[in-house]
């Protein structure tokens, strides 16, 4: 069933509820999932209700007790939604007819993006997980996204949705001394989305990660870390438009500058500098700092070399060096860099490759070089990449 | 919500039955969450029946042939899995390097003193 946008808008609000209500997110899904049809069919006729988010949330538990009351597993939680109904004085029966349209249903996605990026479930179920949940997804889409056979992508999400359930992954926001590295858990599917959407063009998972980056930014706005999370991904997604043309990848320097969207750079400028006044800069903080110094014209490479320097120490990622080694090139000469390349073990990392090519050519070190883009064109995963690649092996050629 | 942690332990070259438990693992095993516990004899004392379409077969030694063995478990009493986590977090501190624990939630079951 393909959700229009307003649906979409509303799907992750009610989901949350009816799982924060129910305990069983597989249950609030098809409940959720019933009640947007019975939406579907009957708002283009009687016009949309002036609280959708509790006429869905409010039909979608009329459903769930159906669904409980059918299977007759119940008892004690049947007993539970008829109080929690009649404290609202809700007759079960057709209530959607006459849902309150006052009553405020509490946000609760972020108990619900806690649980689905927990770190009991494997990284791959949570990013699947707060797709479907948080964004909406269908399971077809996100098969698709990963390049997923669809029953793999739906009996993950079952044995995810199932695991919640049996082994009682709470849906709450954890304890303060939890917080740090669940929000980090949380924050890092949502890059991976994000990073897996760049430039794809199948899904929009780039726009994805950002609905999510934009939700997690209003549900916890004094989190640095989620602010410059946001910003990272809106300054990388402003220049989409300029990064290919013709379908071959343009390097930062060459793309046209005009086609960079500026509402959303200047959108990241601003949550950076929200983040920036908190003390201790966290990872995603350096990267949006990184990321806006490089949409400036001429780039400050000291200033981008010593913020890769902190961010190396702070994750010890060799990719972080090498992308160090860039701006020490040049800055001191591709030697510089390429020294600094030489001590990474990052062999079966296309980019590496292909960093270290163009570091090599600019040393005049042309055989070198060609060996390095045959390397990298090994590795490439698209089109665009392979295109740009096979051009550099043409120059290099000896 | 009941919790079972199945604890996974490296073969040992000292003898097992001779080593008692730490002090700060027995003082851990008298908190009212852990609700029962059973340490095992190394795997060299298991034996297996396996239903084998119908017939039983015996076999000398444990089920899951592996280098780690079934050490124990434990039965404990948790608000959630986070709960069940930090209880078998701090079990596990008290264990030699190489212990892993399964943490499974219960399904039914009963327990009662022998």
């Amino acid at each position: 069933m393909p959700l229009d946008a307003v649906f979409r808008d509303h799907w992750g609000r009610v989901l949350a509820t009816l799982a924060g209500t129910l305990g069983d997110l597989e249950l609030a899904e098809d409940a959720a999932a019933e009640a947007f049809a019975v939406a579907a069919e009957r708002w283009p006729r009687d016009g949309e209700p002036a609280n959708p988010v509790g006429w869905l949330v409010t039909t979608a538990r009329n459903r769930a007790i159906d669904q409980l009351r059918r299977r007759q597993v119940l008892t004690a939680k049947t007993a539970l939604l008829a109080r929690d109904l009649a404290t609202g004085a809700q007759p079960p029966a057709e209530a959607e007819a006459d849902v309150d349209d006052t009553a405020v249903i509490p946000d609760e996605r972020l108990e619900l993006i806690f649980a689905c990026c927990h770190p009991a479930l494997g990284l791959e179920a949570q990013v699947a997980l707060t797709l479907r949940t948080l964004g909406g997804l269908s399971t077809e889409e996100i098969a698709l996204a990963f390049l997923l056979p669809v029953e793999t992508t739906s009996k993950r999400l079952t044995r995810a949705k199932r695991k919640i359930r049996d082994a009682r992954i709470p849906l709450a926001v954890p304890p303060d001394d939890q917080l740090p590295d669940r929000l980090a858990a949380v924050l890092a599917v949502v890059y991976l989305i994000f990073n897996q959407g760049w430039g794809g063009g199948r899904v929009d998972l780039a726009a994805e990660a950002i609905r999510l980056g934009r939700a997690l930014a209003g549900l916890r706005p004094d989190e640095p870390e989620v602010l410059a999370l946001l910003a990272l991904m809106l300054l990388h997604d402003a220049r989409t438009a300029a990064r290919f043309r013709d379908g071959q990848v343009v390097p930062l320097d060459e793309q046209d500058r005009a086609q960079w969207d500026a509402a959303q750079i200047d959108e990241g400028r601003a949550l950076l500098a929200r983040a920036m006044a908190r003390p201790r800069p966290g990872p995603y903080l350096l990267q949006a700092a990184i990321a806006d110094l490089h949409l400036q014209q001429p780039r400050d490479w000291r200033q981008i070399a010593a913020l890769y320097e902190a961010l190396a120490r702070l994750t010890g990622s060799p990719v972080v060096e090498m992308n160090r080694a860039v701006a020490v090139a040049e800055l001191d000469g591709p030697a510089a860099g390429l020294a600094i390349l030489d001590r990474l073990d990052l062999e079966h990392y296309r980019y590496f490759h292909s960093t270290r090519a163009s570091l090599l050519r600019r040393a005049g070190r042309h055989g070198e070089a060609h060996r390095a883009y045959q390397r990298a064109l090994d590795l490439a995963q698209t089109e665009a990449e392979q295109r740009f690649l096979h051009d550099r092996l043409a120059e290099t050629a000896p | 919500m009941q919790y079972a942690l199945l604890t996974y332990t490296a073969p040992d070259d000292t003898d097992r039955a001779a080593r008692p438990i730490p002090d700060a693992l027995a003082a851990l095993l008298e908190q009212p969450s852990i609700t029962g516990w059973a340490r095992l004899h190394a795997d060299g004392s298991a034996t297996t029946l396996r239903n084998d379409d119908g017939r039983t077969l015996l076999t000398d030694g444990p089920f899951i042939d592996s280098k780690e063995y079934l050490a124990g478990l434990f039965l404990i009493e948790a608000e959630d899995l986070d709960g069940a986590l930090a209880i078998a977090g701090q079990l596990l501190g008290q264990t030699r390097p190489g212990t892993a624990i399964e943490v499974r939630p219960v399904l039914e079951g009963r327990l009662r003193a022998a």
